[in-house]
């Protein structure tokens, strides 16, 4: 028995934060969010920094995977054609654009590109579901990186050597440190889950479920597939190319590398331990992805002291981690960490009444 | 013209590799309709058993010097009458490693066989009859508890390990060109065609091979007509486990061991998407179809452009054939 | 309305459909019958666009729709329910009914991101519409909230009738809507099928074993057998069929 559902609007019914104790935990959450800049020591601000972009890209990830049902290995490559793209457009329009413009057009450029860049990856979900689609994804990554470190366009990525990135400037506001830079990552990564959330109250968000949940069931109800299935690729890519303008702005320098499968994997990854197809499964996701390989490098750091021999081993142990992680929830709690919060939040609201 | 033979031969040595390591691969396939997108790992840890028992073992303090090297009086009687650089001289060191390559090959396939029905029992099994998604993505997680395993076990520095057969070198002239081989590099050819036909056949004609095609036309009738189908699978395990392990044997003689082994997972994963999934002739003529192009590519543009071929190939292919060179088309039932 | 000419259709040598031809009459209720493998689910295949006949033409409201894709015939207003309910399971009994109303939406992906403003009062104006002309009217509100794999059998076969009625169709194809009912729940579907009728004055074509449902409900009946149409016409006739008694009960008797 649900207790305390009282609705005499469709208005009301309709609301996601449907109870006090979901309202308490957002308010509270964003609260949080405004303690870290203010309070919060240099490490605390640089790992919320990194939560945030992730956050960005993940929830780009769990809208094809985890709402459309299409696999994808490759969307690190979004993120990738996304810091590129800031760092050349700032490159190309420094001297037209003024200074204190450049990031505003910069961001929503390297959004677009992404999207774009997503459409022609998504081409083949056109054709082919699940597998194929993992693996077109996945040779997408490969060529996106070898593109990036390829001689021929050294001149304006960088090639294998990176490439130095610019400092955002919002009208004269330059966020020149990781404090400043806090406040622009962590509006658009809340502005992002909510944008992600209200898509799945539409038609839109919807429509993408019901592909995910049985295509020819959505198609005859006159959701077309080409559309849509393409539409949650540009989607996505387009997260992906804001998380990767943010990632631009963050690092002095950007590298190929920092873009090659094991991004994907972890973008994959987050949205497993999350929880697929729920917005808050991204969040917890990125939580659990970023911290984890902290935890054991501070646990490492008690142990060894700086010993050479243990530090050795500490990267293969983040690595096993990180896949026993996936395998873990895969076996024992599908649906993530959303799954187990949820339950939480549903006994607290009714409680005293009833459990589970 | 010379060059061309030359890189084309190149091309298919390389394809016959690739469609051993791609042989693994289907038959999980056909079996369990999971991709093992962890493979590539899986060949990596192949190549690392290779050089464990092949290396690493025989210069234990308690492993017998013929072990090492074996080199019996008539051997060396023999090797003293030969000049420099003859085949028969190399045939004779080849010899002499044998010991040490057949208890590497042995233990590569015992280990690997192990680490496959590891795979399958404890973490591939508790998901059977769930979505194939789940266990698609299951693999994608073992592609790090691998490469994360595989760099704590093995954390020396890889060394040099012997070849399967005699490595001498070999030259003839094929339409006027000269080309130039290695006796090892053919015989890794030989090995890996042998297999793969062998593969074939046993799915063609035995009865554990109808059981996997049964198995793959469909699970619960297979099951309710007496095929024991969690069996097949771990057949089908074992089976990509130990076709893997001769692979990353071949793999380590050729290219030296290293992590990025697992990497070349990935390009036969292309490779099988390209044949088609459950077709082995398919997958045959896209492997060797893929190590031709590698090779010409690496002549014409140079190494690292070789790199992406199977990648660009394989997204060709599919917008134009979305179910591979001869894959066949799933009719859905609506 | 809706009118078939010709339709032949082939799986490799296996001919599902040959020259199937009929007429829908607007307002009334058409019932396909025919025994196991007559081709009945090909056939609806065929009229909702997933396979593409080999001859022939379907033409609804005299245009000929034999090429369109399905998304494309559903926006003309076809809707249908499957032989295997194909209802959205990951999802609420509201929102597989939303999804009915999909092609009667505006919202375009800009205007979901933001969700205030036009895209909220467009779905506060559908659920108001659903409550009433779906949800109320299929009695189907005290499941509303209620995920799709908690309903019994019967429950669901009503949703994927709310889902199909939510597309606001003017042909309503069902695809065997009462099998492995028991005779209340058949009942109820016959019921609810005559209400679709008037109220909404639809033209309905359906698949159906059910003899008594079919000789009770439907004003035509078209009889298939091995692809082939052995008799159409109205009940009456074509309960004395030669060819429909020897189809079902055999040359024998």
């Amino acid at each position: 028995m649900i207790t305390g559902n009282l609705k005499t609007s469709y208005r009301a019914d309709e609301q996601v934060l449907n109870n006090r104790w979901k309202r308490g935990f957002v308010l509270a959450a964003i609260a949080g969010l405004a303690a870290i800049p203010l309070f919060g020591n240099n490490y605390i601000v640089l790992i919320a920094c990194q939560m945030g972009i992730m956050l960005i890209a993940v929830t780009g990830v769990n809208v094809v995977i985890g709402y459309t049902g299409l696999m994808s290995l490759g969307h690190a490559a979004f993120v990738a054609i996304g810091a590129y793209a800031t760092v050349i457009f700032h490159n190309a329009a420094g001297g037209v654009i003024p200074e204190s413009l450049l990031t505003l057009v910069a961001i929503p450029f390297a959004v677009v590109v992404s999207a774009l860049a997503g459409i022609i990856v998504g081409l083949p979900s056109l054709r082919v579901k699940g597998l194929y689609l993992a693996v077109a994804t996945l040779s997408a990554n490969f060529i996106v990186i070898f593109l990036i470190e390829e001689q021929l366009f050294a001149p304006w990525t960088g090639g294998m050597n990176g490439i130095n990135t610019p400092t955002a400037n919002l009208l004269g506001w330059e966020l020149s440190t990781r404090r400043e830079l806090f406040w622009l990552i962590a509006v658009l990564a809340v502005l992002a889950l909510l944008a992600a959330q209200n898509l799945f109250r539409t038609r839109v968000g919807r429509a993408f479920i019901a592909i995910r949940d049985r295509d020819y069931s959505a198609e005859i109800l006159g959701i077309s597939l080409y559309r849509y299935k393409l539409m949650s690729f540009a989607i996505s890519a387009a997260y992906c190319g804001l998380a990767g303008a943010l990632f631009a702005y963050f690092y002095a320098r950007i590298l190929p590398e920092q873009f090659d499968l094991h991004l994907s994997l972890m973008l994959v990854a987050a949205i497993i331990v999350g929880g697929m197809g729920r917005t808050m499964g991204a969040v917890y996701g990125v939580i659990i992805i970023v911290m984890v390989p902290e935890v054991i490098k501070v646990v490492f750091g008690a142990l060894a002291g700086g010993g050479a021999e243990l530090a050795m081993i500490r990267a293969p142990i983040q690595e096993i981690a990180f896949g026993a992680l996936i395998v873990g929830f895969l076996l024992f709690e599908p649906f993530g960490i959303n799954q187990i919060i949820d339950r939480a939040l549903r006994a607290l609201n009714r409680w005293p009444f009833a459990r589970g | 013209m010379g060059q061309f033979l030359q890189f084309t031969i190149n091309g298919l040595m390389s394809g016959a590799i690739y469609a051993l390591i791609a042989v693994g691969l289907v038959s999980v396939f056909k079996a369990t309709r999971v991709v093992n997108f962890a493979h590539g790992y899986l060949i990596m840890f192949g190549a690392y058993f290779y050089f464990t028992f092949a290396v690493l073992v025989p210069q234990m303090p308690f492993a017998p010097e013929w072990l090492q090297s074996w080199r019996p009086e008539w051997m060396l009687a023999m090797r003293a009458d030969l000049p420099m650089f003859s085949p028969m001289a190399a045939v004779l060191d080849w010899m002499a490693n044998l010991p040490r390559i057949l208890l590497g090959l042995a233990g590569a396939l015992v280990c690997n066989a192990l680490l496959g029905l590891l795979i399958e029992r404890a973490l591939m099994r508790p998901l059977m009859g769930q979505s194939v998604f789940a266990m698609i993505m299951l693999t994608v997680g073992l592609i790090s508890i691998l490469s994360g395993a595989a760099q704590l076990i093995w954390t020396s520095d890889a060394e040099f390990v012997p070849a399967l057969a005699p490595n001498t070198p070999i030259r003839f002239e094929m339409f006027g060109a000269n080309i130039f081989l290695f006796g090892a590099d053919l015989a890794n050819m030989a090995i890996a065609l042998l297999i793969f036909l062998g593969i074939v056949a046993m799915v063609r004609y035995t009865k554990s091979g109808v059981a996997i095609r049964a198995t793959a036309e469909d699970q619960s009738t297979a099951y309710s007509m007496g095929i024991s189908v969690p069996t097949v699978f771990s057949r089908a395990w074992v089976l990509a486990s130990t076709t893997g392990a001769i692979a990353g044997a071949i793999l380590a003689t050729r290219n030296g061991i290293s992590p990025a082994l697992g990497l070349f997972g990935f390009s036969v994963l292309a490779i099988v998407l390209m044949g088609g999934l459950d077709s082995y002739l398919g997958v045959f003529i896209a492997a060797m179809a893929v190590g031709v192009l590698e090779a010409l590519t690496q002549w014409k543009l140079g190494g690292e452009w070789a790199g992406i071929v199977p990648y660009v190939a394989v997204l060709i292919v599919i917008l134009i054939r979305p179910h591979g060179l001869l894959g066949s088309k799933e009719i859905e039932r609506i | 309305m809706l009118s078939v000419q010709d339709l032949s259709l082939s799986f490799g040598g296996i001919k599902a459909l040959q020259g199937v031809s009929f007429t829908a009459t607007p307002g009334e209720i058409t019932a396909i019958i025919g025994p196991n493998g007559a081709g009945k689910t090909s056939l609806f295949n065929a009229i909702s666009g997933f396979y593409r006949p080999d001859r022939g033409k379907v033409i609804f409201d005299g245009q000929d729709i034999t090429s369109l894709r399905p998304d494309k015939r559903a926006a003309l207003g076809i809707a249908r329910t499957f032989q295997n309910i194909a209802l959205f399971r990951g999802m609420s009994v509201l929102d597989n009914i939303k999804l009915g109303a999909h092609t009667r939406l505006n919202t375009g992906v800009f205007g979901a991101l933001r969700y205030f403003g036009a895209a909220q009062s467009e779905e506060l104006a559908l659920r108001a519409d659903l409550e009433a002309r779906v949800i109320e009217f299929l009695e189907i509100d005290h499941i509303r909230k209620a995920p799709i794999t908690a309903l019994p059998y019967g429950l669901q076969k009503r949703v994927e009738l709310g889902r199909a009625l939510a597309m606001q169709p003017r042909l309503l194809m069902l695809d065997e809507p009462v099998a492995g009912m028991n005779r209340e729940e058949t009942e109820d579907m016959a019921r609810f099928i005559l209400d679709v009728q008037e109220e909404f004055g639809t033209t309905i074509l359906l698949v159906e074993h059910d003899m008594h449902l079919v000789m009770d409900i439907c004003a035509h009946v078209v009889v298939l057998n091995f692809g082939e149409q052995i008799a159409s016409g109205p009940p009456e006739e074509v309960r004395r069929n030669d060819a429909v008694i020897e189809a079902y009960l055999g040359a024998a008797a």
